[in-house]
């Protein structure tokens, strides 16, 4: 099986991500951890050459991939996206993970656009994010999903879209939405038809500024503190009909965010990967150059096992990540392979963070300590997109048929 | 073998639970936040007793007898119910006992006499005292035969920002146990600013030493018997680290036992779930194991036991390990919640961190002085 050997494009993505992510990302890193801001000088000159918080709607163009629903005609050639995306969003991931994810927040709500979406829909998506907002930063993108009762279990939305002649009207609170307070447009999942479950839950485009959207309160979070995390309100929200995504198909419903969630699941692995990574990079470096009773210290069997341990979990990691990427390229079901790529790489990055400090002694208490900031950013991939629990559901379920409780 | 408490522990056990719940766990949050610990804390921690226990009732302080009556046990009892409160406070609490101790035990008239006025004086916050050691061995050490005169960096410590004095402990090529009054010529302290992210309450800071001369009658220690008062001070220091891991893990897990019974998903709570009932039940296995091994280190430590340095290590070995685990475990729990500080989860696995750190690798040097014989 050939992942990722013999295509150009996969060294150059990762190789312009990575020098962004030691020279541009890096630097910045702890300034942003600390004060919990977003990176936004960095993500306007990041868009400007090309790596834009609309790039999951560019992304085909860029890669040549053909189109999502495959509707030009001919045997479908394999894509690249979904490799270009775990390759550079390791990268990314590596230098920071918040800074990583303020980069590609938008992509989130972008997603389902590119999915289900109409030419009107990514059109009004791509027209909300040109220019700047009025604090004169780069515009993003929400998808507001999540809500304070609706963690893991996302069938059980309570925010409610009701039908009032051309419009929806939309309320509800959302929880934990990536850019909630300073989006300039909201991919918002809300339930139309209670009877119809989780075919009822709809997509809606809703534009900053709209009656009745009220982005909420920010958070203060443990990790990834360079991405933007708060509530958002929806308070007889009215929305035009036209702005429901995927009204010109027969939507799937909750299904849609469940696959879109799939789509993204190998790229949120990858920046675990990332994470573990760096805490591993640096500890080898350490390691490296220092000696203890006279031994260098890889020469101690305590310190360097660790290593090759840490070497062989990330690198299996990485491996489910990439083949959960090359089957989605390849349009392949990898729904069992993209909850195993997420959930083993976040609990490697948990591993490798925290072995990593408890080697570092107390150097890791210094304030600022990076390998300190991984281990708080790593907690997160075991509980966003679905929590370490709800992808062993995914996989035991693939094996067994049954849901298990 | 007897598990159960006798009435003066349960009564020291209950009052310093309700302390820790009412007191500490309410200033916690606006302490981590704010980086401070609040006044409030330390008048009651006096009244409590907490700061000047492990001084001799002969010297103004309370412990009736000389070092060697103080009870490690109590103190273990004691850090289990602080740590449930907030580590970075309780870590402040605690932080006189092992200098005081060490200077009843082996120091200099002088050394009483500077210590033990200094923590015993009013101050908002007071001073307290800390102990630095220096296990990567950075310290230079020029043991003129009177003075002692040291160079090199120690920390970030937690207290250290409040400290009057350190008792450095250092167990290299030249072993010596030295007071150090932080307004000594060629010392200074450089208060952490920003905290680390773990105890930030903590009053962090680094100690820097740039040929500060310890006059003889600081030096508690030297050669052979600084290497051994050493062994002794970590072990003191081991067990009440460990103490109040197990505290911080202990309510880390009640946190999370709570939060699994409230928290409803997929039309059940999330605590019977299978994946989540063995995740607490695993670390509530874990707590107690740790908690008996913490309990037996400073009973050993109370009967002069030849095993009790042995046990100590062991014994915060596992707890930091454990309470690394149910901290991690709890923030999973609860989730999305466990990630902001709406809920405590997230400052106690911050706070799970300088336990496996402080006062060194003790795993490391257990392998090496098993491979070495």
């Amino acid at each position: 099986m050939d992942l990722f050997h013999g295509e150009p494009m996969f060294g150059a993505v990762r190789q312009m991500t990575h020098a962004l992510a030691e020279q541009e990302i890096r630097p910045i890193a702890a300034l942003h951890d600390r004060d919990e801001s977003m990176p936004w000088d960095l993500m306007k000159k990041a868009s400007s050459f090309g790596l834009s918080q609309t790039a999951m709607l560019d992304t085909r163009r860029i890669t040549g991939d053909a189109d999502d629903r495959g509707d030009k005609g001919g045997e479908r050639k394999p894509g690249r996206a979904a490799r270009v995306a775990v390759v550079g969003a390791e990268e990314l991931a590596w230098g920071c993970a918040g800074i990583g994810l303020a980069l590609a927040g938008s992509g989130l709500a972008a997603a389902p656009v590119a999915r289900i979406g109409s030419e009107e829909h990514k059109q009004i998506f791509l027209r909300a994010l040109k220019g700047v907002d009025e604090a004169g930063h780069i515009k993003v993108a929400a998808m507001a999903l999540s809500e304070p009762q609706t963690g893991s279990d996302i069938s059980s939305l309570a925010t409610g879209a009701r039908r009032d002649g051309d419009h929806w009207v939309l309320n509800g609170h959302k929880q934990w939405i990536t850019n909630g307070r300073s989006a300039s447009i909201y991919v918002v999942w809300a339930q139309t038809d209670a009877s119809l479950g989780r075919g009822g839950v709809r997509g809606f485009l809703v534009e900053r500024g709209t009656p009745g959207l009220v982005p909420g309160r920010k958070e203060t979070k443990l990790g990834i503190r360079a991405s933007e995390t708060a509530q958002v309100h929806f308070e007889d929200c009215r929305v035009h009909k036209d702005l429901m995504l995927g009204a010109d198909r027969v939507s799937e419903g909750l299904g849609d965010t469940k696959k879109m969630l799939d789509a993204t699941r190998p790229a949120v692995g990858a920046q675990a990967v990332g994470i573990a990574r760096a805490a591993f990079e640096y500890l080898l470096e350490r390691v490296r150059g220092g000696s203890l009773r006279g031994k260098p210290l890889a020469g101690h069997q305590h310190i360097a096992f660790a290593l090759a341990e840490m070497e062989m979990e990330i690198q299996a990691s990485r491996l489910l990540v990439h083949r959960a990427a090359w089957m989605a390229d390849h349009a392949m079901d990898n729904v069992a392979f993209a909850s195993m790529g997420k959930a083993h790489a976040a609990r490697t990055a948990q591993a490798v963070t925290t072995r990593a400090l408890a080697l570092l002694g107390d150097e890791a208490l210094e304030p600022g300590h990076p390998v300190e900031k991984w281990y708080r950013d790593a907690k997160i991939y075991d509980i966003f997109e679905g929590t370490g629990q709800i992808q062993r559901r995914i996989i035991a379920k693939t094996l067994t048929g049954l849901n298990a409780v | 073998m007897d598990f159960a408490l006798d009435d003066e522990q349960s009564l020291l056990v209950s009052t310093v639970r309700r302390w820790s719940e009412r007191g500490l766990r309410t200033w916690a949050a606006d302490a981590d936040r704010g980086g401070t610990a609040p006044g409030a804390m330390w008048s009651a921690a006096a009244e409590l007793g907490l700061l000047l226990d492990a001084v001799p009732a002969a010297d103004g302080g309370l412990l009736d007898g000389d070092a060697g009556a103080y009870s490690h046990q109590a103190r273990a009892l004691r850090g289990i119910e602080l740590g449930r409160g907030c580590a970075a406070l309780a870590a402040l609490c605690e932080s006189n006992v092992e200098p005081a101790l060490a200077v009843a035990r082996w120091g200099s008239s002088a050394a009483r006499e500077t210590l033990y006025r200094a923590i015993a004086a009013d101050g908002a916050p007071p001073a307290i005292a800390v102990v630095a050691h220096d296990f990567h061995e950075r310290l230079a050490i020029e043991d003129g035969g009177a003075a002692v005169t040291l160079r090199g960096r120690l920390g970030p410590l937690p207290g250290l920002a409040l400290a009057s004095h350190v008792l450095v402990v250092a167990t290299g090529a030249a072993p010596v146990l030295a007071l150090i009054p932080v307004a000594s010529p060629g010392a200074r302290v450089v208060p952490c600013d920003p905290a680390p992210s773990a105890w930030r309450a903590a009053a962090w800071g680094a100690l820097e030493l740039d040929g500060a001369a310890i006059p003889a009658e600081l030096v508690l220690a030297r050669g052979a018997a600084a290497r051994a008062a050493a062994t002794e001070v970590l072990s003191w220091m081991r067990v009440g680290l460990a103490a109040r891991a197990v505290g911080v893990a202990a309510i880390a897990l009640d946190h999370a036992a709570a939060y699994g019974r409230d928290r409803v998903q997929f039309g059940q709570p999330i605590g019977r779930f299978e994946s989540i009932a063995h995740m607490l039940d695993e670390n509530q296995t874990a707590v107690a194991a740790a908690r008996l091994l913490v309990l037996q280190a400073a009973w050993e430590i109370d009967r002069g036991a030849a095993s009790a340095a042995d046990s100590a290590s062991r014994a915060r070995d596992l707890a930091a390990r454990v309470v690394a685990r149910a901290t991690i475990d709890a923030v999973q729990i609860f989730g999305g919640y466990g990630f902001v500080n709406d809920f405590p989860v997230e400052k106690l696995m911050r706070d799970a961190r300088p336990f496996e750190v402080l006062a060194g690798n003790e795993a490391l040097s257990r392998v090496l002085a098993a491979v070495e014989g």
